[in-house]
């Protein structure tokens, strides 16, 4: 009962009416990113952390933590909704795990049925929004109770392991990945010693005494990177967009969705609580497996409804499923909720364990909200699909250097010096540069954010034992962690060896 | 993949592994208290990223040659924007927000594509001074607003 009582506490947060508003500008932004083809729940929500940052200024320091929280998941549960509509209208994918969506749904569009195709993918990522949550707010406390029970040792280990998961799958190459994650755990170690107070790698610029600002490096990254990539690249969106038509699905289009719905919404939430694996491989495998045990395989591709509504389904479901390791044990299991893991340690909220104890009205108040974000999304997703379909049109002339102005104003306004803006724009240039040449982006977001943590921990298991580095795998559980840790390397590595094509995530 | 550019980046990933080596035996080995100095993590992370760059120099040798397929780049247009980009961060406290970031967009919005001038103007000033106004008059922000010679 303790839990429910917890929840209703959150709706009371949540149901604050500057927390509805930020809960509907964050989904509504986060429709709008999934809608526009190049830019990515990862560079909407960086873009936005800074923006939030100012509008919450008048806030108490939790307070604004929650809203700030409440508003930037939105962006990234709403890009989720979003990201089906360019699949189906334009047959490009508004997001990478939107990608399998276009394989049915721009065939249904062709048929005439696109608005059958957006209503059941905005159902389906409904039903798979409220499964997660169940599922976070059941797994929630006995998942935090046991990583309270977790010593420096384990956490070290698990970190590892979170580290392991992610590069393990991310990119191509998984020298790249793992050459990412630790470039981003080297620049975490720049600025003052958290233990000892030594100022490390900062050559007098007193700039780089507090560290690099994990925003400028977020923003700089992923929403600069992108727009340099488009101008340079010459993106423009043109393309027919497809009449959407009748909206409401019929009686045999909800009949033959509502089993792939319910199989894509577990699929999804399973996939999305493992790290490293997120919305792109759930979308893929629910996509997989509905072929696999459906009467008629040969339909898939020809534009059937069960290929829309199951990845759609899990690709949200996963969404809903990376929070769980973020909130209960602190470990963002991809490169959004590792931007959003950022956002809450910029407001002094440590994600983990104790959030649900030292920050209930955070974590249960974000929960809370994720479930009134669901229904302001089914509403907007439905009736207005045909206006955000507009968005699409929106001319790529004007957006870019807005985006790029947006950025700058973000960074400048949160850290108040031009230092941090050239090195935003230098940080652009290099995440372009990075990604252009298939070196995965967010490993080295995850090491940036996890770095302090990691070394921290080490530090002090490696205090308490003397400094004995058999610490590590003297510990069982820490044992049981490393060892995982070695296998999500190892098997992948094996099976490619083997000839066996392994499936990565190309964009997280 | 491209081996040239892979080569490079390994390369310039090897120099940052051992400069960061380097460096960190600079910093003061002993913590009170603590059994490990500040030095320590970011000597090994500098040590794991020298062996990954010379596993991912070995690994360039098995790429194949047939992959370069040129594509048109906008070079042009890029630098545009990001040396007005620099000149916008570099006047931004001197100038201050509006003008700066007026003609940044305007620069930005006509690079892009030539033409409608007067809807790049309207656009631009409406954002600048929209910002201004929302951040610094609502929201009691801190932005450096008027030209420094002007107040």
């Amino acid at each position: 009962m303790d839990t429910l009582s917890f929840l209703l506490e959150g709706f009371q947060t949540a149901l604050q009416p500057h927390n509805l508003l930020f809960a509907f500008i964050g989904v509504l932004i986060g429709t709008a990113v999934g809608v526009l083809p190049g830019i990515g729940p990862m560079s909407g929500v960086a873009l936005l952390i800074p923006v939030t940052a100012s509008m919450t200024a008048g806030l108490s320091p939790e307070q604004a933590a929650a809203s700030s929280i409440i508003l930037l998941a939105g962006v990234y549960y709403g890009a989720m909704y979003g990201g089906s509509t360019t699949s189906i209208l334009l047959n490009t994918p508004g997001e990478s795990s939107s990608v399998v969506t276009t394989l049915d749904g721009y065939q249904m569009a062709r048929q005439g049925r696109a608005g059958a195709a957006l209503a059941i993918a905005a159902i389906g990522s409904f039903v798979a929004g409220i499964v997660s949550l169940i599922g976070l707010v059941l797994l929630a406390e006995p998942l935090s109770n046991v990583a309270l029970k977790f010593g420096p040792a384990e956490y070290f280990s698990l970190m590892l392991l979170g580290l392991a998961a992610v590069s393990g799958l991310a990119g191509k190459s998984m020298t790249k990945a793992w050459i990412m994650t630790v470039f981003g755990l080297l620049l975490s170690t720049i600025g003052l010693d958290n233990v000892s107070g030594v100022a490390r790698f900062t050559y007098n610029i007193s700039y780089l005494y507090g560290g690099l600002e994990f925003l400028t490096v977020a923003v700089g990254l992923f929403a600069l990177g992108e727009v340099f990539k488009s101008i340079l690249h010459n993106e423009m969106n043109d393309g027919d967009i497809a009449k959407i038509g009748r909206i409401l699905p019929t009686k045999s289009d909800l009949k033959e969705s509502a089993g792939p719905i319910a199989r894509g919404s577990l699929l999804g939430f399973f996939i999305g609580v493992l790290p490293g694996a997120g919305a792109t491989l759930a979308s893929f495998f629910s996509y997989i497996l509905e072929k696999k045990i459906s009467k008629h395989p040969e339909k898939f591709g020809q534009g059937t409804i069960a290929g829309v509504a199951a990845p759609e389904s899990a690709n949200n479901g996963a969404s809903g499923g990376a929070m769980i390791p973020l909130l209960t044990l602190g470990i963002p299991g991809s490169g959004t909720t590792a931007i959003l893991m950022g956002a809450l340690i910029m407001y002094n909220v440590q994600p983990g364990p104790l959030l649900f104890d030292e920050h209930p009205a955070v974590a249960w108040g974000l929960i809370a909200s994720m479930f009134i974000g669901n229904v302001m999304l089914l509403i907007l997703n439905m009736p207005l699909v045909k206006l955000f379909a507009k968005i699409i049109q929106t001319p790529t002339k004007y957006l870019l250097p807005l985006i790029i102005a947006i950025s700058i104003f973000g960074v400048y306004a949160v850290q108040v010096t031009t230092f941090d803006v050239f090195l935003l724009l230098a940080f652009g240039l290099l995440g372009y540069w990075l990604a252009e040449h298939d070196y995965p982006l967010a490993p080295l977001v995850l090491g940036l954010v996890l770095g302090p943590m990691i070394e921290n921990n080490m530090r002090r298991a490696l205090t308490a034992s003397n400094g004995d580095y058999l610490v590590f795998v003297e510990k069982p559980i820490s044992l049981v962690l490393l060892v995982i840790a070695l296998l999500w390397i190892a098997v992948p590595f094996f099976m490619k060896l083997r000839g066996k094509t392994v499936i990565v995530n190309e964009d997280m | 993949m491209n081996k040239t550019a892979d080569r490079i980046a390994a390369v310039a990933f090897l120099a940052l592994g051992a400069l960061f080596m380097v460096e960190s035996l600079r910093i003061s080995k002993s913590a009170y208290g603590s059994a490990v100095g500040p030095n320590v993590f970011p000597f090994l992370l500098g040590l794991v990223l020298v062996f990954l760059s010379i596993k991912l120099l070995l690994e360039t040798r098995r790429y194949s040659e047939a992959t370069s397929e040129k594509q048109a780049r906008q070079y042009k247009k890029f630098l545009v924007i990001f040396i007005a980009a620099i000149f916008y961060a570099g006047l931004l406290e001197m100038v201050g927000y509006v003008i700066t970031t007026f003609l940044f967009l305007v620069i930005g919005f006509q690079t892009m594509e030539k033409g409608a001038l007067w809807k790049s103007i309207a656009l631009a000033a409406s954002f600048s001074l929209g910002v201004y106004g929302l951040y610094v008059k609502l929201l009691q922000g801190t932005l450096p607003s008027w030209p420094i010679w002007f107040q």
